[in-house]
């Protein structure tokens, strides 16, 4: 059976047994020592990632180029626009009026006691969603921005309208970021309208939900959830999703919550990515705290 | 040139994966390029290619996946160098040969990455992998790896005859 095609590679002897020699140690390396390994593979990870992202980047602009031909001229010319514009409109205006909605709650507990400087001031940097994790068991985007342009694990990443999800991996120009509905995603979570915290998370299924919700809490259909800021990454107020269902078997701790999020992933073109917020604004006004500001990446 | 075809391979095959087949996911699932390229690597020109084409694969992958930097590395290189072994052991190969090898290695790879992707759920929401992904992902890497199987096997004639 074999022979059936030639080789790809037809290297000399020697440096065939070489290859399959560094091969092998490598294999052995990482089931013998995982962790350590890791470092290693990360240091030779980065020229590699930054080699393939240039085909990517190019394939990804072909790609984008096709389907904005196939969804303009070929598919639906004119709805497609309109209705593209009226989403990203609606979307827009989802989440001012919840930062509004937010807000508002906010100044009338708190106004005058709380410093939400450090929670809320957030700083992003615009990201285009160049691809799909190249695996079908993560939910995950490529982002073309990495290292260079100051992202890092674990950092937030959002769009106008609610939270997408996480930095996982980052290479000198690319990032792997982590979507919401992923089982590996979690954050904290708020109901906006009763106040209650609970664990928002991803499911197999592809969903979200939230967890641990306190079992007296009076959460309802379509209310609405968002960030609580506790766990890094991402600031107070931001929407996550709407409550669907409240599932309460007798006998468990805590209610949960099915939530649908609020952003579309299928369609995930750009995003931002949450920043530190840098600590000269720690005297930013109460007034800007609820109010993203783009930063300009780095030339580079 | 064998090799700058070697690294452009490899290079490319993952932008492909990322990019252009996010457009054809019927159901949310893609084939995995990388593992059918190994497997098939493996099946057709012996264990030896398939364990350095999945190991090299498997490591570009990763580095656009979510998961553990080495989990693709890994099975691919596996997946490679079993197909490969697999092949040595067939007299008579064709199409339907190749589905079934591809569609074996993908469940294989996929309990591997339904696993270590679900660590710490509910047997029921990691069982769940199977019929939402695992299955109709090795279907659809099978029915890819047929029509692989067809152009590799005719574009290269003068070595059929090995």
């Amino acid at each position: 059976m074999i022979g059936r095609v030639r080789p790809l590679v037809l290297w000399s002897p020697s440096t065939r047994r070489l290859v399959v020699v560094l091969v092998i140690i490598a294999l052995v390396l990482l089931f013998l020592l995982p962790r350590q390994t890791q470092f290693l593979l990360q240091q030779v990870s980065k020229p590699v990632a930054d080699l393939v992202s240039v085909p990517l980047e190019m394939m990804a602009d072909v790609d984008r180029g096709v389907r904005n031909w196939w969804n303009q001229y070929v598919a639906l010319q004119g709805m497609y626009e309109q209705n593209r514009d009226l989403q990203v409109k609606v979307q827009n205006l989802e989440g001012e009026l919840n930062r509004l909605r937010e807000h508002a709650l906010a100044s009338q507990r708190l106004a005058a006691l709380l410093d939400f400087q450090e929670e809320s001031a957030m700083t992003t940097l615009a990201a285009r969603v160049i691809g799909r994790s190249a695996s079908n068991w993560y939910s995950g985007v490529v982002l073309n921005k990495g290292e260079d342009d100051g992202v890092a694990v674990e950092f937030g990443v959002i769009t106008p309208a609610g939270i997408v999800g996480h930095i996982v991996k980052v290479a000198s120009s690319t990032s792997i970021a982590l979507l919401i509905t992923d089982p590996n995603v979690a954050v904290t979570g708020l109901v906006q309208r009763t106040r209650d915290e609970g664990i928002v998370q991803g499911t197999a299924q592809g969903y979200v939900r939230m967890k641990y919700i306190p079992p007296l809490a009076a959460v309802k259909e379509g209310d609405a959830v968002v960030t609580s800021g506790l766990t890094g990454g991402f600031p107070r107020g931001l929407l996550i999703g709407q409550v669907l269902k409240v599932g309460e078997r007798e006998g468990d701790l805590f209610q949960t919550a099915h939530v649908a999020p609020v952003v579309d992933f299928g369609k995930l073109e750009e995003v931002l990515i949450v920043l530190p917020p840098p600590s000269s604004e720690s005297t930013e006004s109460i007034g800007n705290i609820l109010t993203s500001q783009e930063k300009k990446p780095k030339d580079s | 040139m064998k090799t700058g075809l070697f690294v452009g391979f490899i290079l490319l095959l993952v932008p492909l994966q990322t990019t252009v087949l996010g457009s054809v996911s019927p159901f949310g699932i893609r084939p995995d390029l990388c593992l059918i390229a190994a497997c098939l690597i493996g099946f057709l020109t012996g264990q030896v290619q398939g364990l350095i084409m999945g190991f090299f694969l498997g490591f570009v992958q990763d580095l656009f996946s979510a998961s553990d930097l080495w989990l693709n590395t890994i099975t691919k290189s596996g997946v490679g160098f079993f197909a490969g072994l697999i092949a040595r052991n067939l007299a008579n190969a064709a199409s339907h040969s190749a589905f079934l090898v591809v569609a074996v290695f993908s469940v294989f790879s996929g309990v591997v990455f339904m696993v270590s992707s679900r660590v710490g759920m509910d047997i029921g929401d990691v069982l769940l992998g199977f019929p939402s992904i695992l299955l109709p992902q090795a279907l659809f890497d099978g029915l890819v790896a047929i029509a692989v199987y067809w152009v590799a096997t005719r574009w290269t004639p003068e070595a059929s005859s090995f």
